[in-house]
C-alpha cells in the first residue's frame, strides 16, 4: 500500500471529525445546551409551529432593524 | 356533601357549588377564567395538554400598576441596550411549575409585536427578554406575563454571575476540543505502538507523527491556554504553581516531538502532550463547576423582601416604597403579611410568627403598645403600627447586610493540593534543569542532555498529582449524594474533615421542631370528633400536634360543623356544637373560664373541656430526633466538641442538652448572637461546623466554616448553606463527617501514591535509563493508580 493512501485516509477522517466538532462548538456557543432541562424537554414541544415561530422572530428582528435604524 | 371538581385552569379541586360555571368548564375564580379564555383566544390552549394537567397557582393576586417598569430609574438600573440597538432585560419569572409553563411564556411573548427574543431558563426561572422599545414598552410585556398567570420581577444580572457562566462555557469548548483531539491521537498512537513492536517504516511513522502533531496543536494552544495564563499570573506574583509545570512540561514535549518528527528519527510524544492537557483540564473543570455562586444566593434573598408597604396618610391607606417610609409613619399590616419595619403597635392585636428570628414555632401574641420586629410574619393580626426606624436601620435590613458581608467573607482553609503543588513544581523544574547541566558538563552532546532533561519533566507528569484531589472529591460527593447529603462545593469536603467544633441549633435540628403528644390523660369519655374538628380548624402548632396524634389513632374521624367558633388569641379555641360549650387551649383559657384544675407538668399542656368540665389533658413536647446522643458521643470520640445554640429559654435548653449529652450550651440567642458566637469560636482558632434549619440560623450558617442545613429548612437557609441534609436526620450528619474524613484521607493517599511513584521514576529518568515506551506507559499507570485507589474506597463504602 502506498503511503499516500494512509495520509489521505487520516486526513479525510480527521477532517470529517473536525466538521462535527465545529458543529458541536457552534451549538455550545449558541447557548443550545445552557439549560439542560429545557434542552431535553424541547424535543417534546418541537413542531412546525415552533419552527414557524422562530422564522417569524428572525424576520421581525430584521424588519425592525431596517425600519428603525436605516444604515 | 357536594361533588368536587377541578378548576379547568389551575387544576385545584373545589366543591362544585363554589365554582364559576362557564359552558362545560369550571373555574375557581375569575382570574383563572380570564387566563383560560385568553389562552383559547390566542390559540395557546394546547398548554393544558403539554403541562400534563399539573396544578397551578390560581390568579387571586391583584398586581399593582406595571407602569413603574417604564420609569427611567428602572431602565437605568436593569435595562441594557444590546449591540443591535434593542433593549434587553433580565427577569425572574414566578410561578413556573413545568416545562410547559416555559413554553407558554415564551410563546405568549413571541406573539407580541416588538419582542425580538424571549428565553426562559427552566432550571433557575431566569428569563432574558430582548425587545424594540419603539414598538412595545416593557410594562406591556410584564402585563402579558401577569395576564397569563405568572409574575415577573427584574433582577440585576450581576457581572459576577454572567462571568461564572462564561467561564463554564469556555471550559466546555476547551474540553470538547481536547477530548476530540485526544481520542483521535489515541487511535493513531495504537498504530505507533503496534509499529514499535512489529516494525514500521520511517515514512509511515512520519505521516502518523504529522497527523498527531496537527491534532495536538489546538489542544496545547487552545485548550491548554488556561495553563499558560495561570503560569504567567503565578510567575507575576512570584509563585511556582502546578500550571507552570503543566505548561512547561507540555510545551517542551511538544517542541521536542516536532524536532523528532523533522529529524525523522526517534519517538515523538504528541500523545503525551494532549493527554496531560486533557486530564488536567478535566480536573480543573471539576473544581470550577463545583464552585458555589454567591450571586445566585443573594438574588434569592432579595426576592423574599417585598418592595412596598401600605401606610396611612391623611386618613387613607396608600402603598409606599419601603425605602420612603420614615420614622413616625403609620404602617398597616394585615394577617398573613410580613412585617418589614420595626415599630410600636397603635391599633389592633394578634399573633405573630417570630420563628425567623427566634427559631421557635410558637406564635407570640402582641397588642397595643408592644413592639413589632421586622422579619416576623403576622399570623392573624390586622394592626397599625408606628415605625420607630426606617428600613435601612431595621432589624431585617441589618440581617441582610450582615448576611451579604458574611457570604463574601467566608473563611477558606487553604487546600492541601495548592500547597503541595507549589513545592512539587519548583522541585521538578529545578531537578530537570540540574539533570540537563549535569549531563552537559560530563561531556555529552547538548541534544542528549536536553532530551534527558525533558524526560524528567515528562515522567514527573503532573497528571496523577492534578487528578488526586478532583477524583477523590468526586468519589466523596457521590457517596454523600447517595445518602441524601449534598455538598455544594467539592473543596468543602476537605474543609469539613479539618473541623473541630460542631455547633447545633436546637429546634428543628436536635429536636423535630414540632410539638408532639407524649401523654394523654382522659378523665371522661367524649366524642373524639369534637376535639378533632376543633384542632383541625386552628393552625397553632400545639393544635396541629394534637391533630396529627388523633389522625394517627383513627383515620376515620370526620369533620363536624360547629354552630359557633372563635379563636381566642394566645389562649385557645372555643366553640359551640349542639348547645355543648367546647373549650380547647392552655391554662389561661381554663382560668379565664373559671374552671378549677390542679395539674402541672414540664411539658406544654393542652386542656380540653366540654360544658366547663375538663375531659382530657394532653401533654406535648418537642421530641428529640433519633440518634442525637450517638452523634454527640461519636463526635467526641473523634475529637469534635459539640455546642448547642438556641433562642429558647434556659430551662428548655438545659433539659434538651442533658438528654442528648451536650455539656456546653448557650440559650436565648438572637440571630446576631449566634453569628457572634461563631466569630468568637473563630477567634479561638476553632474550625466550626454550624448546623441549623431556619432563617434565624442563616447568619451563623454563613459565618461558619461549613454551614449545614436540614433539607426541610427555609429556602434562604438552604441557599446560604454549604451542605444540605435531605432527610433531616442526625445519622446523615454523622455520615457527612465520616465521608469528609474518608475523602480527605483519600486525597492524602493519592498524593502519597503519586509522590512515591515519582520518587522511583524521576531518579531513573535523571540517570537516563528511561526508554520512550516506559515514559509513555508510566504516565498512564500513575493516573490509573490514583483513580483506582479512589474507586477502591467507593467500593468499600458501598459494601459496608
Amino acid at each position: 500500500m502506498d503511503n499516500w493512501v494512509i495520509a489521505m485516509m487520516l486526513g479525510a477522517s480527521i477532517f470529517l471529525g473536525a466538521v462535527a466538532l465545529f458543529a458541536f462548538l457552534w451549538a455550545i456557543k449558541n447557548g443550545q445546551f445552557d439549560d439542560e432541562e429545557k434542552f431535553l424537554n424541547a424535543a417534546k414541544f418541537d413542531g412546525e409551529d415552533e419552527l414557524n415561530d422562530a422564522v417569524n422572530l428572525e424576520k421581525r428582528k430584521e424588519e425592525l432593524k431596517k425600519s428603525y435604524r436605516p444604515e | 356533601m357536594s361533588d368536587k371538581v377541578l378548576c379547568t385552569h389551575c387544576h385545584l379541586e373545589f366543591n362544585e357549588s363554589v365554582m364559576i360555571v362557564d359552558g362545560e368548564h369550571y373555574f375557581c375564580c375569575s382570574g383563572c377564567q380570564g387566563v383560560f379564555h385568553l389562552l383559547s383566544d390566542e390559540g395557546l390552549d394546547t398548554f393544558y395538554e403539554k403541562s400534563n394537567n399539573v396544578s397551578l397557582t390560581p390568579l387571586t393576586h391583584q398586581y399593582d400598576d406595571s407602569s413603574n417598569f417604564n420609569a427611567d430609574a428602572f431602565y437605568d438600573k436593569f435595562v441594557k441596550t444590546n449591540s443591535d440597538g434593542f433593549k434587553e432585560v433580565s427577569l425572574i419569572i414566578e410561578g413556573i411549575h413545568c416545562s410547559a409553563c416555559v413554553w407558554l411564556n415564551e410563546k405568549a411573548l413571541h406573539k407580541m409585536d416588538g419582542v425580538i427574543e424571549a428565553n426562559i431558563n427552566f432550571t433557575n426561572n431566569k428569563a432574558t427578554i430582548v425587545w424594540a422599545d419603539e414598538v412595545v414598552k416593557l410594562s406591556k410585556i410584564i402585563d402579558m406575563i401577569r395576564s397569563i398567570g405568572y409574575n415577573a420581577f427584574a433582577y440585576d444580572a450581576s457581572i459576577q454571575e454572567s462571568h461564572a457562566n462564561r467561564e463554564r462555557k469556555d471550559y466546555y469548548l476547551k474540553m470538547a476540543v481536547a477530548i476530540f483531539a485526544s481520542m483521535n491521537i489515541m487511535w493513531i498512537a495504537v498504530a505507533q505502538y503496534a509499529g514499535y513492536f512489529s516494525g514500521i517504516t520511517q515514512d509511515i511513522k512520519t505521516i502518523l507523527n504529522i497527523a498527531e502533531g496537527i491534532l495536538a496543536t489546538p489542544v496545547l494552544f487552545y485548550s491548554g491556554w488556561v495553563f499558560f495564563r495561570g503560569a504567567y499570573y503565578g510567575l507575576k506574583t512570584k509563585v511556582v504553581n502546578m500550571d507552570l509545570l503543566v505548561a512547561s512540561g507540555a510545551s517542551l514535549t511538544y517542541l521536542y516531538s516536532i524536532y523528532i518528527t523533522l529529524l525523522e528519527d526517534g519517538e515523538a510524544y504528541f500523545d503525551s502532550v494532549s493527554m496531560i492537557i486533557t486530564f488536567v483540564l478535566i480536573g480543573k473543570f471539576l473544581e470550577v463547576i463545583s464552585k458555589k455562586n454567591a450571586a445566585d444566593t443573594l438574588d434569592v434573598i432579595g426576592k423574599h423582601i417585598p418592595s412596598e408597604v401600605n401606610i396611612v396618610k391623611n386618613g387613607s391607606v396608600i402603598s409606599c416604597k419601603l425605602d420612603d417610609v420614615g420614622v413616625g409613619d403609620i404602617v398597616v399590616v394585615s394577617s398573613g403579611e410580613k412585617v418589614l419595619l420595626d415599630g410600636e403597635i397603635i391599633k389592633g392585636a394578634g399573633s405573630f410568627d417570630e420563628s425567623n428570628l427566634t427559631g421557635e414555632s410558637e406564635p407570640i401574641f402582641k397588642s397595643k403598645g408592644q413592639n413589632v420586629i421586622s422579619g416576623t410574619t403576622s399570623i392573624n393580626a390586622d394592626i397599625h403600627f408606628r415605625a420607630t426606624k426606617d428600613f435601612e436601620h431595621s432589624t431585617l435590613s441589618n440581617l441582610v447586610t450582615l448576611l451579604e458581608s458574611a457570604i463574601n467573607k467566608k473563611p477558606r482553609i487553604q487546600q492541601i493540593a495548592n500547597r503541595l503543588s507549589e513545592h512539587f513544581s519548583s522541585a521538578i523544574l529545578i531537578l530537570s534543569f540540574l539533570t540537563f547541566l549535569f549531563w552537559l558538563i560530563f561531556g555529552n552532546s547538548f541534544e542528549t542532555s536536553f532530551m534527558i532533561g525533558i524526560s524528567v519533566i515528562i515522567i514527573a507528569c503532573p497528571c496523577a498529582l492534578a487528578l488526586a484531589t478532583p477524583v477523590a472529591t468526586l468519589v466523596g460527593l457521590s457517596l454523600g449524594a447517595k445518602r441524601g447529603i449534598l455538598f455544594k462545593e467539592a473543596a468543602q469536603l476537605e474543609t469539613m474533615a479539618k473541623v473541630d467544633t460542631l455547633v447545633l441549633d436546637k429546634t428543628g435540628t436536635i429536636t423535630v421542631g414540632k410539638p408532639e403528644v407524649i401523654k394523654e390523660h382522659i378523665y371522661e369519655e367524649f366524642d373524639k370528633k369534637l376535639l378533632y374538628s376543633l384542632v383541625k380548624a386552628s393552625n397553632h402548632p400545639v393544635a396541629s400536634g394534637i391533630y396529627e396524634h388523633l389522625k394517627k389513632r383513627d383515620e376515620n374521624l370526620v369533620d363536624i360543623i360547629f354552630d359557633e367558633f372563635t379563636q381566642i388569641p394566645a389562649s385557645g379555641i372555643s366553640a359551640i356544637y349542639k348547645k355543648q360549650e367546647i373549650l380547647g387551649g392552655n391554662k389561661k383559657l381554663i382560668n379565664d373560664n373559671c374552671i378549677e384544675i390542679d395539674f402541672s407538668s414540664d411539658n406544654t399542656l393542652f386542656y380540653f373541656a366540654v360544658n366547663k368540665k375538663i375531659v382530657a389533658i394532653y401533654e406535648l413536647s418537642d421530641k428529640i430526633k433519633d440518634g442525637a446522643k450517638e452523634l454527640v458521643d461519636n463526635l467526641l470520640k473523634r475529637g469534635i466538641q459539640t455546642i448547642m445554640l438556641t433562642g429558647d429559654n434556659e430551662h428548655v435548653a438545659k433539659k434538651v442538652a442533658n438528654e442528648v449529652g451536650i455539656t456546653s450550651y448557650v440559650y436565648e440567642q438572637t440571630p446576631e448572637n449566634k453569628a457572634e458566637y461563631i466569630n468568637k469560636l473563630h477567634q479561638d482558632s476553632k474550625r466550626v461546623v454550624m448546623v441549623g434549619d431556619g432563617v434565624n440560623d442563616i447568619l451563623a450558617l454563613a459565618y461558619a466554616d461549613i454551614g449545614i442545613v436540614m433539607g426541610s429548612g427555609s429556602d434562604i437557609a438552604v441557599e446560604v448553606s454549604d451542605v444540605v441534609l435531605l432527610d433531616d436526620s442526625l445519622k446523615s450528619l454523622q455520615d457527612a463527617f465520616k465521608i469528609s474524613r474518608t475523602t480527605f484521607g483519600l486525597i492524602k493517599q493519592n498524593f502519597g501514591i503519586s509522590l512515591v511513584y515519582n520518587g522511583v521514576t524521576i531518579p531513573l529518568a535523571m540517570a537516563g535509563y528511561v526508554i520512550p515506551l516506559v515514559a509513555a506507559i508510566s504516565m498512564s499507570v500513575s493516573s490509573l493508580l490514583v483513580v483506582g485507589n479512589s474507586m477502591r474506597i467507593r467500593w468499600k463504602w458501598n459494601k459496608g
